[in-house]
């Protein structure tokens, strides 16, 4: 109701009566409306005294059905898509909802995600179902609600990471930031399922607390949730003494054994696990733990590093080793020949640890004979007490071997730095490999011919790669072996083609559709003449006759092209457009008869002048009768000045041609004028 | 680091001159890296539900579906997929972008670390 100004007072204060349906200004009196639209509830009695409500119920969602179809259908065409997409996935959220038992509010939140997306065109190309259920894990995921992703995939039986797509997308497009999964949301449901009794509750809380326990020690870090709550919902009922197998666990929270066993052992690394029940339930341990994974790594690296500094570290180390290489080397020195002027000069300067080191890392050159051996020798019995010592330190505690660590990168250091120099030269060759590199211009085409630049590549080495003859044939075999069924597959199919097309039933499978010429008409009749001359031509015309009206037959020959052409007359009827354009009717008369007749209407000479006299001399059906009499000149005059010139086969002989002529005017002329007959 | 787009485009011809020997009519022209994917490890674990809080809507972590947090850098065109280990996986258009992607993100993850207990 608006505040209005009373137009006599110009007072301001209007009182408008609802029952009475008018407003009055109070300051003067004056009526200022009256019949106001009132929106009271009527009441009508009914028969025997009942009353009723006046009115109808509408829809919530909009005028849908609207009364007025009849009328309005044109403005509600656009609408009524819309509308029927929202209603459609309404429809459908309510029933993936209920099975999923959501409460109400759920539902319609899960609907108004659903208009968003409609209204932001992120449908299309989208299955709907998708759509849908992604929605409603959108509304799970904001309100809280323990459904998983893997739930909705199971009644939709769709794969988990298709929704998973779809459901990303749509939160990133409607900007909705969905908030991570919290395991404890589920506990509940996985307990309930699982069936405790009365416990329930505190077996819960049991395995919550476990849960927790977990997060602190991130395990719950790139893992699915369900995996967390089924470890800690077995060690939970295990502690309340419930005998729940394995199996059941799996059964209710959807993971693999494995899975689960993984999780146990990795709950089994941290501290905690050391607790008693009591103790687990009064203390919590204030120290975390590194995730599972990153655990892992990090050993597999230390152990790496290990390997390599006990390496080193083994020149150092007092053993038989050094014993062993000593004795040989004396031997070896008093068996050996002069060595060339470098080796001689390693062989003195540098430590014997050294040229180890030096002699494994670095490619060894091709050295003397003997100067391998002994390295060979050498390396042998080091790798021998390698591994030893490194079974050794394994079965260690990994804090000793940490420290012993700490003693030994500087040592390593050392050695590093002096190989460190003797490598400097393979660094120093590969920089240099480098550096041309980056000068060449990389986007640069050598050759836009498309010819292949054999720049930089080894041909000797692309030999090595290309297998020979031999090879060849083994490979074939074994492939041909392994890819058996499909090429059986493969030959049953063409010997079906081949079968097929000896019979003359083979259909071509693919369809390549010819692009159809431009029809060029110079009037609609025209236009129509060459659409139905394209057209599939009817089923209902005998052309074996027609086709005899070419051979100068007489009147037996009339008669079964009227009879046939009574059903092209007939369909010419409801073909009709035009109904006076006799040249219309004519023409498309014509377009009902095979080409040939049309064909030798076109090669006649077109004078439209004698048309009104072959229409007046072809009322009889006689052909015979009608042929010597209409003049072949006159002939074209029916057939429409712009017959087209069909493209086909070689006519029989023209001298029939008015017999043909006559009889399609016959048929032309019975289009236009008897047709009030039939 | 170009000298890998470079001996990438070498491979390439090497299996290009392949297949010449083995008699096939060869054309090689426009060579193009389409798509560069680099693997590198932080020193320090990263705490994954912390770093998509803080840079909502960039980063997305759905533990359901994929144990690692996706980042998409726009401009750069590249994403970066973080690891609660700390390891990364980045792919990108080209070498450069992943580079600049690894930096971009370090300071990120740095913030979020999980200190190492141990």
């Amino acid at each position: 109701m608006s505040s209005r100004v009373c137009r006599t007072c110009g007072g301001s204060d209007i009182d408008v009566d609802q029952a009475r349906g008018s407003a009055v200004c109070t300051g003067c009196g004056s009526v200022l409306e009256d019949n106001i639209i009132v929106s009271e509830v009527q009441f009508v009695e009914g028969s025997g005294g009942v009353s009723s409500a006046v009115g109808q119920f509408v829809s919530a969602d909009g005028p849908v059905k609207a009364p007025l179809l009849g009328s309005g259908f044109h403005t509600g065409v656009g609408k009524e898509s819309r509308a029927q997409t929202l209603q459609n996935g309404k429809r459908q959220i309510q029933q993936l909802g209920s099975q999923l038992q959501l409460n109400q509010h759920c539902l319609d939140t899960a609907f108004n995600f659903f208009k968003l997306v409609v209204s932001k065109h992120l449908t299309r190309g989208r299955r709907t179902e998708h759509v849908i259920a992604a929605c409603l894990y959108l509304v799970c995921r904001t309100e809280g609600t323990p459904h998983m992703l893997l739930d909705l995939s199971d009644l939709l039986q769709v794969n988990v990471y298709i929704l998973g797509k779809t459901f990303l997308l749509l939160a990133r497009e409607l900007c909705i930031n969905a908030p991570a999964i919290d395991p404890c949301l589920y506990i509940p449901r996985f307990a309930h399922m699982l069936e405790f009794g009365d416990k329930n509750h505190e077996v819960s809380m049991t395995a919550l607390r476990l849960v927790q326990r977990m997060k602190r020690d991130w395990m719950h870090t790139g893992r699915r949730p369900s995996g967390l709550c089924g470890a800690a919902l077995l060690v939970a009922a295990r502690m309340h003494k419930f005998r729940r197998s394995v199996k059941d666990v799996i059964g209710v929270v959807k993971v693999c054994q494995t899975t689960l066993r993984k999780r146990l052992t990795e709950f089994e690394d941290t501290p905690t696990s050391q607790l008693t029940i009591d103790e687990f339930m009064r203390v919590d341990l204030e120290q975390e733990c590194d995730p599972p994974s990153f655990t892992a790594g990090q050993h597999k690296v230390k152990m790496q590093q290990l390997e390599q500094e006990l390496a080193r570290k083994l020149d150092e180390v007092e053993g038989e080793i050094s014993c062993y290489k000593e004795e040989i080397e004396t031997e070896l020195e008093k068996s050996r020949p002069k060595l060339r002027g470098i080796y001689a000069a390693y062989a003195k300067e540098m430590d014997p640890e050294d040229e180890d080191v030096l002699s494994s890392p670095s490619d060894p050159e091709d050295k003397e004979g003997d100067d391998a051996d002994l390295q060979a020798a050498a390396q042998r019995l080091t790798q021998d007490f390698l591994c030893q010592v490194i079974q050794e330190e394994g079965g260690r505690a990994p804090q000793e071997v940490e420290t012993e660590g700490a003693g030994l990168p500087a040592q390593g250091a050392s050695l590093a730095s002096i190989l460190g120099n003797a490598s400097l030269g393979l660094q120093e060759s590969f920089h240099t490999f480098n550096l041309p590199e980056p000068d060449q211009n990389p986007d640069e085409d050598p050759s836009p011919s498309g010819e292949l630049d054999l720049e930089g590549i080894d041909d000797q080495e692309i030999d090595k790669y290309i297998l020979n003859e031999k090879e060849v044939e083994v490979k074939t075999e074994l492939w041909t072996k392994q890819n058996a069924d499909y090429l059986k597959e493969q030959k049953e199919k063409e010997e079906r083609i081949t079968k097929e097309k000896e019979q003359g039933t083979y259909k071509e499978k693919k369809k390549k559709y010819k692009k159809r010429e431009q029809i060029e008409a110079a009037t609609a009749g025209e236009a129509i003449e060459k659409m139905l001359e394209r057209k599939k031509i009817s089923s209902k015309i005998n052309y074996d006759v027609l086709r005899d009206l070419n051979q100068p037959a007489g009147s037996p020959a009339s008669e079964p092209p009227g009879g046939a052409a009574a059903a092209p007359r007939k369909r010419l009827s409801r073909r009709r457009r035009k109904a006076g354009d006799a040249n219309a009717e004519l023409s498309a008369g014509a377009t009902m008869m095979t080409k040939r007749f049309r064909r030798l209407i076109s090669s006649t000479p077109r004078k439209k002048k004698a048309a009104p006299q072959v229409e007046t001399a072809v009322v009889t059906e006689t052909a015979s009768e009608a042929v010597p009499e209409a003049p072949p000149a006159a002939v074209p005059g029916p057939a429409p000045a712009e017959a087209p010139p069909p493209v086909e086969t070689e006519e029989e002989e023209e001298a029939a041609e008015e017999d043909c002529v006559s009889a399609l005017r016959l048929v032309g002329d019975y289009g236009c004028e008897e047709e009030e007959v039939f | 680091m170009t000298g890998s787009e470079e001996e990438a485009k070498l491979g390439a011809r090497r299996l290009a001159r392949c297949l010449q020997k083995l008699g096939f009519k060869v054309r090689f022209s426009a060579f193009r890296v389409v798509n560069v994917l680099a693997v590198c490890s932080m020193p320090f674990a990263v705490h994954l539900v912390d770093f998509t809080k803080n840079n909502r809507p960039i980063a997305s972590y759905e533990p359901e579906l994929h144990p690692a947090a996706t980042y998409r850098i726009k401009n750069l065109k590249a994403t970066v997929q973080v690891f609660s280990t700390g390891s990364l996986t980045v792919t990108g258009p080209n070498v450069q972008s992943v580079a600049s992607a690894v930096e971009h993100i370090y300071p990120l993850l740095y913030e979020c670390q999980k200190p190492r207990c141990k």
